[in-house]
This record gives structure tokens, sequence and C-alpha cells, in this order.
């Protein structure tokens, strides 16, 4: 009869007592293994740049100023913390931490940006470098990223063969 | 004019101040403690009981959007809506005896009601939007069933009492012949039927929020609605002092303060029941909800017809 | 070998016009025909094979063989078969006759391969636009290959109307959508009622498109495109994850680890928990119950604790690579979730057997929305929608996948194919994923995650894969492609079928029935429109008006209708 079925479902309801949390007028930390934002290691980092192809939100931006300096920028925008960039690393230079109350009104708050310098050969004192631009372009790693505009710099293979692939704006 | 008199309107206006400022204050209360209950029973905390205080203040200080076809008529059906129920407030005793109790009978007291009822229509067509006709056509179907019960139930006591005079239909009458067959089973219709005039789940077809966006309402925004908002949270009162009013009146005739605590935890106790139904339930179709009336009616007209018979 | 027989059954029958057949596996099959014959050939499958229709696909292939395809997925869930009819089109005028009239579930998939593609389904009845905006130029088709993902269309058109059918004689329009209480996504359901009674409805969606399939042929790689494909939906995520990686791994003939399957098979089935429940919510709620909305979210929580506790998010697992898994059940969580699963039980059979019995819901919900058996088989409707009304199909039984072919379980139908039937299947369904969760918890055996991958994969194979979501079957269409990524990737989701069934089943209804139908397919509209055309926004705030942007996302002001009403569309 339905008056049971009332009586029972009100009976969950009251057994279960208050389930809600105060939060945010009381601190909830999350649970362990929680994929929050990811921190970058300047120390640790070697500048290989595998983070960089492998986020796929494209957030994470490379550019040498000269040839020992390679600047890594992470501009955090887009992140979803999937964490392929901690995963791929090769010296566990990045960190999956369980920060989440990330909520600013600076984007400028949420980048983490990394200067590194790259070493030279010791026989002739120079940084690996390819014959020709297109050629270093090939090389796996190599990125020259805008970092002022913050774009991700690639050929888009989407171009009519035969054709430049044209400058695009992408705005935020 | 002679003292007396003077002395007597002047009492008169006063009682009708205190009935007003009384169910007002109350009003928002009884509400919170609707709201805090429900949330209890869905495992939550809920709001503070003085949230609806709050909200209806909110509202008071929010932008007033003129978007219906006919905002004249949206002004006046929100004025009239808490005007009309204000003024049955006075009708009606509350613990103590009703300072316009005299000012008219039975028949005054259901036009009130029925004039409220008209508002929410009036509110609908002056908006003119596809929703608000919906929600009007739904009010209008629901009304045409529940107000007669209600006529009925003040006919029994009517009967009963040998009398339309207020003072002596709104104390217990149903209960005043000797076999209560025909009190016992108006009682019973009208508490099946309470939730139908509260408004409340499941019987609010005409203000399905998830299917028509409030209905009648739904052009209503700032102190319009606030109006309005309020006119309900009073509407509810006064149908809760009504019934026990009609069929709970042991108790209330004891002095000062204890008969008036006692109706009004009497009232209290049949808001909480409002409440504890609402929760555990699912909304009705306007075509499920309108059987259910008709049976009720049904009923009603049974007590009626006991009731002349003299039971 | 069932797919062999299917092909010489084909082949026996229509001889020269099978031009070539790949056969990568026991239960696949990909049959390139003759474009003339491919219309006798849909015939032939759909009708007399009784093939359950799946998709269509339509893709440029142009830079690869010169020509366009056009692909018509199916299924036969008995002999448990997935594959598809090919053929391909000449380049300068592709045009395949429509198989819409014989297949009335192919009628949106033609459409959307019209205005994306460009192919041209010859008389298909309803040959307007579905996914494009209504300004969109004409003959401007945003999944070839020469038009790249980021260019606005020259040649916008703001004052372009969509043509809406008229309503039938003495009906009155009532909108539902894009803004309504009742839908957590835009979408515009234009009903025809009569009093209370809907007579009819129109659909217009695909109002948030994304270009999710143009982004992973052009920028994206092949593991980047799980990241993108998890949030095709908020809901069924992982899903849709683990169907492309299982499409990509079948075109590529990738056999993941063991475990790696035990655990998508878990989160997985902990995903369709958290959905059923979030649905029960919901449903509750749409009849203004919502006390069981607030308590079946309560009970739902624990699920989103443990999904955290395995990948770190409670909905955006990020669980699939291509070859794999990049999470692990350790042992401690293993016993966490053991405890989990026996609180959830607990109170999911409660819940079972307050609901059972609660005469007040039913009376909202029996005899409302209801599905025969024959709509099931004609509109190709999927999951619970269609296990309640009967029909027998179910993705992890008639097409394995991952571990479900070493796990057992029951597959839950009803007859009465309303929505009191769709909520019971939904209901005991949770308990037989809690049955699989807990063998595939006993049976994981240890071992590496995903493989190894160092070589590209080959480009240009085919690959198809079909997840029982909790909506029902989402199926995943991919081409391999050069430079780490796919050349096509076709989402469909089972929300796409199940919408096309929505005007039938509200036929003659009461209005206020009308938010419970459509809640009772549990639609997931993200999950539908996930192809789009670009950047959109920036063209209007450009050029277009904020005040013709608002009126084009709305369809336009009603002619004939006087007064705005409200701000109310």
């Amino acid at each position: 009869m339905s008056l049971t079925s009332k009586l029972k479902e009100a009976w969950i309801g009251l057994s279960a007592g208050t389930v809600t949390l105060p939060y945010p007028l009381a601190p909830h930390p999350p649970g362990p293994g929680f994929r929050g934002r990811p921190v970058f290691d300047a120390a640790r980092c070697i500048g290989c740049g595998g983070c960089a192809s492998n986020c796929p939100a494209r957030e994470i931006l490379i550019y040498d100023p000269c040839q020992e300096l390679r600047v890594i920028r992470y501009l955090g925008r887009r992140c979803t913390s999937c964490g392929r960039c901690a995963e791929v690393c090769p010296e566990k230079a990045i960190t999956m931490s369980e920060a989440f109350e990330l909520a600013t009104d600076r984007l400028s708050d949420l980048e983490q940006r990394l200067t590194l310098f790259m070493g030279s050969c010791q026989r002739c004192g120079r940084c690996f470098a390819a014959p020709t631009p297109l050629d270093a372009l090939k090389l796996t790693g190599y990125r020259v990223d805008d970092l002022e505009a913050g774009r991700w710099v690639c050929a888009s293979r989407s171009a009519p063969p035969g054709e430049p692939a044209a400058d695009v704006e992408i705005e935020l | 004019m002679s003292a007396e008199r003077l002395s007597a309107a002047l009492l008169v206006v006063l009682g009708a101040l205190a009935n007003v400022a009384l169910v007002l204050l109350s009003a928002p209360f009884f509400q919170g403690v609707q709201r805090r209950l429900t949330a209890r029973v869905q495992s939550r905390r809920g709001p503070p009981l003085l949230q609806p205080y709050f909200d209806l203040l909110k509202l008071l200080g929010k932008e007033d959007l003129e978007s219906g076809e006919a905002p004249g008529v949206q002004r006046v059906a929100a004025y009239l809506a808490l005007a009309s129920i204000l003024a049955t407030a006075c009708l009606v005793p509350l613990g103590f005896p009703a300072p316009l109790g005299s000012a008219g009978d039975v028949l005054l007291l259901l036009y009130l009601l029925l004039l409220s009822g008209v508002c929410t229509l009036l509110a609908g067509a002056a908006a003119g939007s596809t929703f608000s006709w919906v929600g009007v056509s739904r009010e209008m179907m629901s009304m045409m069933v529940l107000e007669p019960i209600l006529a009925v139930a003040l006919c029994v006591g009517a009967v009963h009492a040998r009398s339309f005079r207020l003072e002596a239909v709104l104390d217990g009458s149903p209960w005043l012949s000797g076999a209560p067959v025909s009190g016992g089973l108006m009682l019973v219709v009208m508490l099946l039927a309470f939730q139908a005039f509260a408004g409340r789940v499941p019987f609010d077809v005409a203000e399905a929020e998830t299917e028509i966006m409030d209905g009648p309402l739904s052009e209503y925004s700032g102190q319009k609605l606030a109006l309005f908002r309020l006119a309900q949270m009073v509407k509810l009162v006064v149908y809760a002092a009504l019934f026990v009013g009609l069929f709970v009146p042991w108790g209330s005739g004891w002095p000062f303060p204890l008969g008036f605590l006692f109706f009004w935890a009497k009232a209290f106790s049949l808001v909480v029941l409002v409440a504890l139904v609402a929760a555990t339930h699912a909304r009705y179709r306007v075509d499920q909800a309108i059987r259910r009336y008709s049976v009720l009616l049904a009923f009603s007209l049974g007590a009626v017809v006991l009731a002349a018979l003299g039971r | 070998m069932p797919s062999r027989i299917l092909l010489s059954k084909l082949a026996t029958r229509f001889g020269p016009a099978i031009e070539r057949a790949d056969l990568p596996d026991p239960d696949r099959l990909f049959v390139y025909v003759a474009p003339a014959a491919l219309r006798e050939i849909c015939s032939h499958l759909f009708g007399e094979l009784n093939a359950r229709y799946v998709i269509t696909v339509g893709a440029d292939d142009r830079p690869f063989s010169g020509k366009y395809l056009v692909a018509h997925d199916f299924a036969l869930d008995r002999e448990h078969v997935l594959g598809s009819v090919m053929a391909l089109l000449p380049p300068d005028a592709p045009r395949v006759d429509t198989i819409s009239d014989l297949v009335p579930g192919a009628n949106w998939a033609e459409r959307e391969m019209r205005d994306l593609v460009g192919i041209e389904p010859v008389g298909h009845r309803d040959p307007r636009r579905l996914v494009l905006p209504d300004g969109w130029p004409e003959g401007v088709h945003p999944l070839r290959k020469d038009f790249p993902h980021d260019k606005v269309p020259e040649g916008y058109d703001p004052g372009r109307r969509f043509a809406f059918q008229d309503p039938p004689a003495g009906c009155t329009v009532v909108p539902l959508g894009p803004f309504h209480p009742a839908l957590d996504e835009p979408a515009h359901f234009r009903l025809f009622v009569e009093g209370e009674r809907v007579r009819g409805c129109e659909y217009r969606g695909f109002m948030v498109h994304r270009g999710i399939e143009k982004l992973a042929e052009s920028v994206l790689g092949y593991d980047d495109i799980p990241t993108l494909a998890e949030r095709i939906c908020g809901i069924c995520g992982c899903v849709h994850s683990v169907a492309y990686a299982q499409a990509v791994e079948s075109a590529a003939c990738l056999e993941i680890p063991r475990r790696a399957e035990y655990i998508r098979t878990t989160l997985l089935e902990l995903e369709r928990l958290h959905s059923h429940l979030l649905w029960l919510g919901l449903a509750c709620h749409l009849v203004g119950f919502d006390t069981l909305f607030m308590q079946s979210f309560r009970i739902r929580e624990p699920v989103m604790w443990m999904a955290e506790r395995i990948t770190g998010n409670r909905k955006t697992y990020g669980l699939c690579l291509v070859g794999g898994v990049r999470w692990d059940i350790t042992p401690e969580v293993r016993s966490e979730l053991r405890q989990a699963l026996a609180t959830l039980e607990g109170e999911w059979r409660t819940l079972l057997s307050a609901v059972g019995g609660d005469r007040n819901l039913k009376a909202r919900t029996r005899g409302v929305g209801v599905t025969s058996p024959a709509l099931v088989r004609q509109m190709g409707l999927v999951g619970p929608v269609a296990r309640a009304a009967g029909a027998d199909i179910d993705c992890r039984r008639d097409h394995p996948y991952a571990a479900y072919d070493r796990v057992e379980f029951d597959v839950v139908t009803a007859q009465e194919g309303d929505v009191w039937a769709r909520l019971w299947v939904r209901l005991e369904e949770g308990l037989q994923s809690i049955r699989i969760i807990r063998q595939c918890l006993e049976k994981m055996e240890p071992g590496p995650l995903r493989l190894d991958l160092n070589d590209a994969l080959p480009p240009g194979r085919i690959g198809v894969s079909s997840v029982e979501a909790p909506r029902g079957e989402s199926h995943h269409f991919v081409v391999t492609g050069d430079d780490n990524r796919p050349r096509r990737w076709r989402v469909r989701a089972p929300t796409y079928q199940n919408l096309q069934g929505i005007p039938a089943m509200i036929q003659d209804q009461m209005l206020a029935d009308m938010p419970i139908s459509l809640g009772s397919i549990d639609p997931c509209f993200s999950c539908t429109d996930r192809l789009e055309t670009v950047d959109l926004s920036s063209g209007a705030v450009r050029t277009y008006g904020e005040a013709e942007l608002r009126a084009l996302a709305r369809g336009g002001p009603r002619e004939g209708q006087g007064r705005k009403h409200g701000g109310l569309v």
C-alpha cells in the first residue's frame, strides 16, 4: 500500500540523518590520490618537453630564447588535471597536488614558469643544433611556442595540401 | 457618536490590526519551519528558520520587471491577493474572538477566500504567457472542485449551529449534534483536502515548477512577487485557523494565554503535517488531482445531507 | 565464424556489387559495395536479415582515396556481429540513395552527414538542416578535409530562419526549451498541444555543438583524444573514452592486458551505478518528489568517492589510453570498494522495496511515454528504453568487450514500455552492476596496466566499438590515420537514437507528462551534440548584436503570434 512505502521512504531519510557538509564554511580536504593542480619542480626538470607534447589541452608551452636557455610555461587556464604531464615526466619533476580551490580573477596566478639552463656539449661547448630551422622543427621535443600570446604553435594538418598553414588568432 | 461606540470602533480597528500583524509575522515563520522539516527528511540541514523573512526582504529590494501582457492588472492582482487574505484573517478567530467576526457571515468569508483565488487567475491571465495560461487553466479546474468542498464544510457547521454567523459556525459547530457522524466525515474530508487548499505537493498542479515554471506567477518579480508569496504564506495560516476553528475547537475556550497558545499549537501541528505530506509525495497530474477532489466533494455532500438529517 | 557467414550470405545474393570485404575479427565485417547497390543491400540487411541499425557515417576520404566514404553501421545482436556497409562516392558530386524510408532511425544520421560532410541523401523526406546553425552558408561543410578546424566561414546569414513545421489544426504551440527547468542542457521541443494533450512535437537541438570530431582529426593525438572523449558527457564520460580506445585498438589489432580489461569493466559499472541513481533522483524531481531526489543523491555519493579514490577525480576519470588504462586498483582500494558496495547494495535494496510499492509515484509513471516493440525496432532505440519495451539487447552480452565475456550477469527486461518499466529496469540493472564489480574484483589478474606501443599505428584501418552506456549503446567508428591521429572519428551516443523516438512516445499524452517522458529516456544532450562548427560566438560578437544572437538561439520570433511572451520561448 502506498502509505507503507511512504513511511519507508520517510524513514530512509530520517534515519540517514543530515549528510550535507558545511563546506565552504569549514574546510574539506580531498582524499588521497586526488588529482589537483600539477606542481612543477624546476630543480628536477631536464627540459625534455615531454609534458608539453603530451598535454591534451596544449597548456604547456616551450620556447628557447637562446641555445642555453629553455623557458617552460605552464599556463593552467584550460588544465583539466588529467595528470598526463606527471605521468610522462622521466624525472618525476611534476606532482599532482591536492589543490583545487583555484578560482581567481587573474589568470597569471595559475601560471608556473621554469627557466632552465640547458647543458652544452663538453667538447665543442655548443648545444646540439640542427642544420636548418626546418630540420630543427622535425626533432622530437623542439618547440617554438608563442609565450607572449600564450599559444602552442603547430602546423594545422587541416590546411589544404600544398598551401602553407595560415597564422590564426586564437582568443582566450 | 457616543463614547461607547467610538471605543468599540477603536477596539475593532485595533483588533483588526492585531490579527493582521499576527498572521503577517507568523506566516513566514511557519514556512521556515516547513522548509527546515522538509530538509531534515531529505537528509540535509535546511535554511535558517527565519529564511522566509530574508527572502521576502530580498524580493522587495529586487527590480520589478513588468513583463506581462497587462501590467496594470498584474499590479491590481498582487495588491488584491494580499488585501483579501488579510481581510479574511480579520474574520477568523485566531485564539481569541475575531475583531470583525460580526461584520459578516459565512458567505462573506467564502467570497473573500474565493477572491484571493481569483487573484491568482487574474495574475496568470494578465501575464499572458503560454505557461501562465496553462497554470491559470489548471488553477481554475482545481478551484471549481475545491471551493465547493470548503463551502460544504462551512455549511455542515452552519446547519448544526442553525446560523450563518461566523462566531457560531467557527466554534466547533460540526460537533454540535449528538451523533457527530457528519462532523467526523467532514473532518476526514477536509484533512485529505487540506493539502490542496494549502497548494502543496501532491496537489500543487497549478504551480508545478518543473513543468510550467511557476504557472500563473511566471511573469512576476520583485515587490509584486513578494506580495503574492506573502499572501500564499498567510493563506496557509488562515486555512489552518479555519480548520482548527471548525473541527478542533477543544481547548481554545480556555482563558488567555492558555487558550491562545493551545490554538496556535494545533494550527502549528497542522502546518507540520502539511510539510511532512509534501515531503513524501510526488505531484499529481491535474486530471488525477481533479478526480481525487471530486471524490472528496461527493463525500462532503454526503456529510451535509447527514447534517441536515441531524446526524 | 559469424561475420564470414554473413559475408557469404551477402555475396551469394549480391555477388558483383560487393567490391571488397575486411574481416579483421570473427565478429567484425566491413564490406565495400558499389554505390548504386548500397540501398538494395541495406534494404536486405535491415529488412530480411533483421540487422539493427546503428549509425551512418560520412567521411571525406579525398586526400587518401580521392573519394568520399559513406558507411552504414549495423549490428546483428544474436550473431554477435558488428559491421559496416560502405561505399566510396565520386568526389565532385557526392550523392547516395537515402535509406531513411527503409530505416526511420537513419533520419538524423543522414541529415547530419549532409550538413557536415556534404554527402547528399537523395530522396530523404526531410532534408532540412539538423546540426549547423540556421545562418551557416550553403555549400560549406566543416568536416571536409579542406576546411580548417578554426576557420570562421564567410557568408553567415543572420536573417535566415529555420522552417518549422506547421502545427496540426486546432493545436497551439507550447515551447519546451531551450531554457526550461526540466532540461539541464538546451534543446528545443516544439510541442503541438490541444488543451492539455500533446498532439505532436518537433525537436531542434545541437545547440551546444563543440567540434569534437573535427578537433580529433585535426589537432589532437591518439592519446589526447580519450581526455576529450570523456568530456563528451558529464555522466557517461568513461563510456566514450573506453569506446574510443577500443575502436582504435580494434582497428590496430591491439590486445590490451587482462588486468586493464577488468579495471575498465569495474569503472564502467561504477559509472552505471552513479548514472542510474542520478537518473532516479532527476526523474523524481521532475514529478515533484524532491525527497526521493535528495535521498538517491545521498545514496549515490559513496560511488563518487570510490571513483575519486581509484582515479583521482569524481567523474572525469582519465582512465583510458590506447592500449590500456592509467590507474590501478590496489589491494587497499579493493577492500574499500568492497565495503562501499556492501553498504550501497543494502541501501539500493531498501530503496527498491520502498519505491516498488509507491502508488503515488506509479500514478505519475504508469502508462506514460509508452514505446511499443515496433517503435524500438523502427527507430533503433537502445538501452533501458528498449529493454523496458521487451527488446532483449545489451552490448555487454551481444558484443562483448573488456572483461564482460568473463563475468556473469543478467540482462533486465520488462514488457510495458512505459516510464515505470524503465525505472524498474534501471533499478534492477544497478544490482547487476554491483554483481559484476564484485566478480571483477575477485577475478582480477596481476599484470601490466597497458601496452608498450613503440611503433606508429597502421593508417587507414577501420575499427568500431559498441559499449553499453547507462543510456544504451554508445558506438564509435574510427579510421586510423597518419601523424598520430585518426582520420575520422564518429561518435554515436545512445540519446541520438532515443531522442528520435520522442515524438511517437509523447503522442496523445498529457502536457504534464512531457518532462517525465523526456526524462525517462535519460537524455544526454551533451552526448548528442558533439559535433560543431567553429567558434561562432566570436563571429557573432564582432558583427552581430546580442539581440540577434539571442533570437537565433531561440529559433527567432514567432510569425503571427504578436508580442514575444515575456522572454520565454
